[in-house]
């Protein structure tokens, strides 16, 4: 990258302005440091350090008989999570559930995402678009009380379902994942959508063109394209549910996910470190999923 | 020069192509014979294209039919039509090696591995690619990728090749080399070619015959040297080469005579006074003066009003310059009646 010349009549207001835009005209690594810096800053702020002290939290631990933390380091509160039954069964049902959204998110956004970026007229598309998006203007608690008013006896689910023989799920595991795949699917639907965009119509047309039947192109040619789309858009819908501890609390019953243990331990038990250590577990499965998909070229989607 | 035979290639009936209120295709009768290299020559917007897909199967036509080797094919889809495209962007698939690219076609055929392997190779052979077979298409230069879409093509041995503007991408040298080497490949493999360009000296080089398109609609249909020679009015002779052209009341001040004419540059010359016996002449002034290096194009305006454009070959000598007074000359037979 060249800097641009400054040109003798420009920069009208004053000469110090002037002088300081041909000082850094030529500088472009000072003019990068100006860019990035509050960025920068902000992030390592908020991000690194936030990281390292959940990391050191962990290490800590709660005096039983005066509830105050005990900041020499232990590996108690790790060796905790991994050995009680509790925390394992808890670990594999919101993998569970998070696997199960991602699973139902990716084949609805599919087709979706198909239709607008290949076959609706640009007009249906932006409507399309505007409709993907507007459930995000809506807050999160509202959407989830929606559901559990849908999904409560007698509601619209019963109502729909009931003529049918079958009735509403209650609430339970089966309304967690419903809620969270309808809360995440706009941000599957999105990459996916950019994804098949990507894809030039002159490809499906080439493979039809020699003698490639449509599901034959789309199995061929348009799925091996929008796999790292795809899996950017899982990367959205499982590390979301596997954070989320509300929609639980609301449409959940009595199950227990991960975020709920960890705000338990945090608000009721008091146990900060052991939070902290609890909060370790999505962080450590979701680089373990991360490192997978990075192998396919996914990230470079988001 | 080939003419349609009793069983055509590929034949076209009224067909007629709607966008909304837009006729990209209005009403198109067409016979391409077999073997033939064909071309639809016209501007961007002006039909030929959407032809091209409509044969392809991109596109079902509004009205009209498709007959392919004579079996009417209008309303299938791509895959059932023995056609093959090469796109303008070449449309290789950026996840697949050079040689799966050009074994798809064979692939979805169910040609077993060995066999569609060998196949591929043999194409690629005929394109002088072989050496590229396990790259990706995004490795390949601009000429490299235009020879694997051809080879892709030609793997699943089409009656037709349809190629949508496949040199557009291409600078000069490159073009002017693989205009013969697709000339050289359809002579080859005696195949039928459809060829859709907007460059009219393309056209003339490669084809048999020419179909000049304007407005969804076949203006003029001919050999080259037909198209060039005579062309039928004022828009044929104006987009395939250069051509002064006559307004009624210029022909009768210059010409003395009724009509529209057109007048190629090339026969038309220079002179200070003498003219050819049997020639017809007129005199002006020398506008303005362009060294074209194959020779020089003399911008004349005439006593009678019009301005024409003359091209003085290298080889004549005299050097006029801007201002001289000189005397245009041109045979009788080279005036062009336009309809």
């Amino acid at each position: 990258m060249t800097a641009p010349s400054t040109p003798v009549v420009a920069a009208p207001s004053g000469a110090a302005t002037r002088r300081a835009s041909s000082f850094l005209a030529t500088r472009p690594r000072v003019r990068l440091g100006l860019l990035l810096a509050a960025p920068l800053t902000w992030l390592v702020l908020v991000y690194v350090v936030a990281l390292a002290a959940l990391l050191v939290t962990a290490l800590w631990s709660v005096d039983s008989f005066t509830g105050e933390i005990d900041r020499s380091l232990t590996l108690d509160n790790l060796r905790e999570i991994t050995t009680e039954s509790l925390y394992r069964t808890v670990t594999l049902r919101t993998l569970g559930v998070a696997l199960l959204v991602t699973v139902i998110d990716v084949v609805v956004a599919l087709p979706i995402a198909f239709y607008m970026a290949k076959v609706a007229s640009p007009r249906a598309r932006r409507l399309l678009v505007v409709a993907v998006l507007t459930p995000l203007w809506a807050s999160y608690l509202v959407k989830a009380f929606a559901w559990r008013s849908m999904l409560s006896e007698g509601g619209l689910v019963d109502w729909v379902l009931n003529p049918f023989g079958a009735s509403t799920p209650g609430y339970g595991l089966t309304a967690v994942v419903l809620t969270q795949a309808y809360i995440w699917l706009p941000y599957v639907i999105l990459p996916i959508y950019a994804g098949m965009e990507r894809v030039p119509d002159s490809l499906l047309e080439a493979a039809g063109d020699l003698g490639a039947s449509s599901g034959r192109t789309v199995r061929t040619v348009v799925m091996p394209l929008v796999l790292p789309a795809v899996l950017a858009g899982s990367i959205f819908s499982f590390s979301l549910t596997l954070g989320d501890y509300i929609s639980v609390n609301i449409v959940g019953g009595a199950n227990q996910m991960l975020g709920n243990l960890v705000y338990t331990n945090v608000g009721a038990a008091n146990n900060l470190p052991l939070a902290a250590a609890i909060a370790l577990v999505p962080i450590v499965i979701m680089l373990g999923y991360l490192a997978a998909v990075r192998r396919t070229g996914a990230l470079d989607n988001l | 020069m080939s003419q349609p035979g009793p069983t055509p290639a590929i034949r076209l009936v009224g067909l007629e192509k709607h966008f909304g209120d837009v006729r990209a295709v209005d009403g198109v009768d067409l016979e391409i014979a077999d073997g033939e290299f064909f071309s639809m020559l016209g501007p961007s917007g002006s039909g030929k294209t959407t032809v091209l897909r409509l044969v392809a199967g991109f596109e079902q036509p509004t009205s009209g039919s498709v007959v392919l080797g004579g079996t009417d094919v209008t309303g299938t889809a791509p895959f059932e039509r023995d056609v093959n495209t090469v796109f303008q962007d070449y449309a290789l698939f950026p996840h697949m090696s050079v040689l799966e690219n050009v074994a798809y076609g064979l692939r979805v055929r169910g040609v077993g591995k060995r066999d569609r392997t060998a196949r591929a190779r043999e194409a690629l052979a005929t394109v002088r690619l072989e050496h590229v077979a396990d790259r990706r298409p995004a490795q390949l230069s601009g000429g490299q990728r235009q020879r694997i879409a051809l080879a892709r093509a030609i793997v699943v041995r089409p009656k037709v090749l349809l190629l949508d503007e496949p040199l557009g991408a291409l600078d000069l040298k490159l073009r002017e080399q693989m205009q013969v080497e697709l000339k050289g490949l359809q002579r080859e493999l005696g195949i039928t070619f459809v060829f859709v360009t907007h460059d009219q000296e393309e056209a003339l080089t490669l084809s048999d015959r020419i179909a000049v398109f304007h407005e969804g609609r076949i203006v003029q249909l001919g050999t080259p040297q037909e198209i060039y020679e005579s062309p039928q009015d004022e828009y044929v002779a104006s987009f395939v080469g250069t051509s002064n052209l006559f307004a009624p009341e210029e022909s009768r001040a210059v010409l003395g005579r009724d009509g529209r004419f057109a007048l190629r540059p090339e026969k038309i010359s220079l002179s200070d006074g003498d003219v050819p016996p049997g020639a017809l002449s007129a005199r002006g002034v020398v506008a303005e003066t362009i060294y074209l290096g194959t020779g020089r194009r003399v911008v004349v305006d005439l006593e009678t009003g019009p301005r024409l454009v003359v091209l003085e070959p290298s080889t004549v000598p005299t050097a006029v310059e801007r201002g001289d007074k000189v005397v245009v000359a041109w045979r009788p037979d080279d005036l062009v009646a336009l309809s």
